[in-house]
């Protein structure tokens, strides 16, 4: 193998390292499982909890169909709005503002409007602790309004707050998903373009050296 | 098909063309992959307009529309995920393109006589490309999007006597709002239009003046070889290889290009914690932000950008080509691209006083190497004359100075 | 130029030529796979597909009653037809342009359900008692939509619809 071949080769592992530990590197942290049944039961929380006060204005019900649920499970979901509908909060704007002062954001992107959105959430959803004066604080949004939703601070039983956070996992990837719905769709469809264009590069590459292989 | 070509070349410079601007086209046979990357430049234009093109038949320029119009060709147009995140990748390809071709410019002494109003027009079209992209990045309508240009904008409240006036027409309102959003979206639109343009000018230069090449020197005829297929196989191959580390960030890391923040919708009452512009503007943002005066950091901003339009004239060596034969030149050089990358790095940061004293060395290395130029360069070539030049070099300015001779007889 | 170019062809020539025709094939072929994407993103995106149906209640319509429902962003007329309007139809197969018998153009004698465009230039038809008048170039309509008089070229379109209930239609994607 001739020099220039291997410094080729060289920069090809070099540049796969480093793609790889960049994809790693997202991937530490928080255990999440991202498995439909997973995604599915975050749906059901968000609907049953977190719709009462957000909204997922970029979302529509029909949506929900590639999760897996049926047309029959998003009846329940939706309560007579048309399926087509974004998927709106149960409390009206004004309400929510009464309430807490300030409406609750829209959380179709949260999980990308944060650095680490999963993370993030899952942080927040059990972030929430008695402080010593006997107040309820949360540790990433000190002065939010939002209520211990999964009244967790005050949970002291072991397993039912893993399963809380557990509960907060599911809400988490749910909302990764919501935020960007296609990307299976676009990872899938990255292995095969990243395979053919590595095909075509190397027939690229057989006919370049062939050519100039004449110039001896 | 052949009989076609005949009844066009006979009204039509069509098969002379192609052969003597293309097939036929004379290239020294030394180049290296760095002199792929004007090819890659012009395949990266031609991306960015096709899905350009194609995401403004859903994009809504409008301060209520534009965002969720992103949202909507996100979820809801055919593959739109897909043409969307085609052009803010490419938008960074672009530049990542564009900066390795400078570089290997500077580096390879190719902005030299003859070949300065390339360089000029070299110039023109990377200040065309950074009004294109800053004019795009507002079109989302993020948090980033808004008070990105917000603050960009203001700079132009520098401007003598007439400051807030020029700020006020640019954005046609007091504020960034749904005038700035609309006229930035069609001169987003045009200004591609302009680079295709200028590129074809671009291009007409390098045809008259020939490639320049790793040698540094214009070789001779004999050393050339036609275009096609030694250079039209390589570009392709080099394009391959581009494609993969391109589609890989399409597809795997899109998120790696756009700002977290932008996935908020713009607020004009709630400044976001951290303004960063995207990292092909980073170390003019650090110039900006190292200057104390609001007029010294927009000219200091401005003039980090033009100064490169000097070099010709700056380089005062008489040593051909650039870093090769050239060992302080070489050293400046790199000092210069570790300088670029150090105030890349202190424009991404919150400003502090110790980013703040980097950014200000960096920014004064910037400068001097540019001022300092002229001096070095000429020292340089004393010094090399002294020492004896290479045997390779003698040759090569001997058979120079020879062709300017038969030039002069002529 | 150089003169080394000029050296004869390797003898392997036809290998080379296989290859360079491959490169090509597949080249061709993720140039036409890339397209595909730019193309299909011109087709109406998901939620005007979604809205491509509509459901239809058909309560509230009197005999003898015609009501213009919107379907694709088009009119559909809907009209509840009398026993005589009924019988008249069924008696004869419109004019001698588009005959067809009124039975293959209702699913329940009743509902006639019909693309409410003129299939000459797509105006909107009038109603009136007799069927429909296109008041832009004079085509008559009977009540079951057929042509009669006029430049149009065929009986109203059928939109493809179905009774989902005993008074609720479904008018589908195409």
């Amino acid at each position: 193998m001739n020099r220039h071949n291997f410094r080729i080769i060289l920069h090809c592992c070099l540049l796969l390292i480093v793609f790889t530990a960049a994809v790693k590197s997202e991937a530490a942290g928080i255990e999440f499982d991202r498995s439909t049944y997973s995604l599915k039961r975050g749906a059901v929380t968000f609907q049953n909890l977190c719709m009462l006060c957000h909204e997922m204005k970029y979302l529509r019900y029909q949506n929900l169909l590639e999760l897996g649920f049926s047309q029959k499970q998003l009846e329940t979901f939706r309560k007579g709005k048309n399926i087509q509908e974004t998927m709106q909060s149960s409390i009206a704007p004004e309400v929510a503002k009464l309430l807490f002062g300030i409406q609750p954001p829209d959380l179709s992107l949260m999980a990308k409007a944060r650095k680490n959105g999963p993370s993030y959430i899952y942080n927040l959803l059990t972030g929430y602790h008695e402080t010593a004066g006997g107040v309820i604080r949360n540790q990433i949004l000190p002065d939010t309004s939002m209520p211990d939703v999964l009244a967790y601070s005050i949970e002291t039983d072991v397993q039912a707050r893993e399963q809380l956070e557990k509960t907060a996992r599911e809400v988490a990837v749910f909302m990764e998903w919501a935020a960007d719905p296609k990307a299976d769709q676009r990872r899938r469809m990255g292995y095969w373009v990243i395979a053919y264009l590595v095909f075509l590069t190397f027939l690229l590459y057989l006919i370049k050296r062939r050519v100039w292989r004449r110039l001896r | 098909m052949g009989q076609l070509v005949k009844w066009i070349d006979a009204r039509f410079p069509f098969t002379k063309f192609i052969k003597h601007e293309l097939t036929d086209y004379p290239t020294p046979r030394n180049l290296s992959y760095w002199w792929n990357f004007g090819f890659l430049a012009g395949f990266v234009l031609m991306l960015q307009i096709i899905s350009g093109l194609f995401l403004a038949m859903h994009y809504k320029a409008d301060v209520a529309l534009a965002f969720d119009s992103i949202e909507h060709i996100m979820r809801e147009v055919n593959y739109g995920w897909l043409i969307r995140y085609l052009h803010s990748t490419g938008a960074s390809a672009f530049f990542a393109v564009i900066y390795i071709h400078m570089a290997r410019t500077l580096y390879y002494g190719s902005y030299r006589a003859p070949r300065e109003l390339m360089w000029w027009t070299g110039q023109g079209l990377l200040l065309l490309l950074m009004a294109t992209a800053f004019m795009g990045y507002l079109l989302p309508w993020g948090q980033m999007s808004y008070w990105g240009a917000q603050v960009i904008t203001s700079l132009f409240g520098a401007t003598p006597f007439i400051g807030e006036q020029v700020v006020i027409w640019l954005r046609g309102d007091f504020t960034v709002g749904d005038a700035t959003l609309t006229r930035f979206f069609v001169l987003h639109y045009l200004f591609p239009f302009l680079i295709v343009g200028a590129v074809i000018i671009h291009l007409v230069a390098l045809h008259f003046v020939k490639s320049s090449n790793p040698s540094g020197i214009n070789l001779a005829d004999k050393d050339n070889i036609p275009f096609h297929p030694y250079f039209t196989i390589k570009d392709l191959y080099g394009l391959g290889i581009f494609l993969i580390i391109f589609c890989y960030f399409v597809f795997f890391q899109p998120g790696t290009f756009i700002e977290a923040a932008n996935n908020i919708p713009a607020n004009p009452m709630q400044t976001p914690e951290h303004i960063v512009p995207e990292w092909y503007f980073l170390p003019f943002y650090a110039i900006l932000r190292s200057i104390p005066d609001l007029l010294g950091g927009v000219v200091g901003m401005l003039l980090s950008v033009l100064i490169f339009a000097a070099m010709p004239y700056l380089d005062r060596s008489g040593i051909p080509g650039g870093a090769r034969n050239r060992p302080w030149y070489r050293v400046m050089f790199y000092v210069f691209v570790i300088d670029v990358l150090v105030l890349g790095y202190v424009g991404a940061q919150a400003s502090s006083d110790l980013m703040l004293n980097i950014g200000r060395v960096a920014t004064l290395i910037y400068f001097l190497t540019f001022c300092l130029l002229p001096f070095i360069s000429r020292k340089e070539e004393q010094w090399l004359r002294k020492q004896g030049l290479p045997v390779e070099i003698e040759e090569l300015l001997r058979y120079e100075s020879q062709q300017q001779q038969k030039k002069d007889d002529v | 130029m150089s003169d080394d170019v000029i050296k004869s062809e390797p003898e392997d020539c036809g290998r080379r030529k296989f290859l360079e025709k491959a490169t090509g094939a597949v080249a061709g072929a993720g140039i036409a796979a890339a397209s595909w994407p730019f193309i299909s993103s011109m087709n109406p995106s998901t939620d005007i597909l979604a809205r491509a149906e509509s459901q239809v209640e058909l309560d509230g319509i009197a005999s003898g009653e015609m009501r213009t429902v919107e379907w694709q962003g088009k009119p559909v007329f809907i009209l509840r037809r009398t026993e005589d309007q009924i019988v008249k139809m069924s008696d004869s197969n419109g004019s001698s342009k588009d005959p067809e018998p009124d039975e293959q153009r209702v699913q329940k004698s009743e509902w006639l359900v019909v693309v409410g465009l003129c299939t000459h230039l797509g105006c909107v038809p009038n109603r009136n008692a007799d069927g429909w008048f296109c008041p832009c170039h004079g085509s008559v309509y009977d009540n079951s939509g057929r042509i009669l008089k006029g430049p149009a070229p065929r009986n109203l379109d059928l939109p493809p619809y179905e009774f989902i209930a005993e008074n609720k239609i479904l008018i589908r994607k195409a």
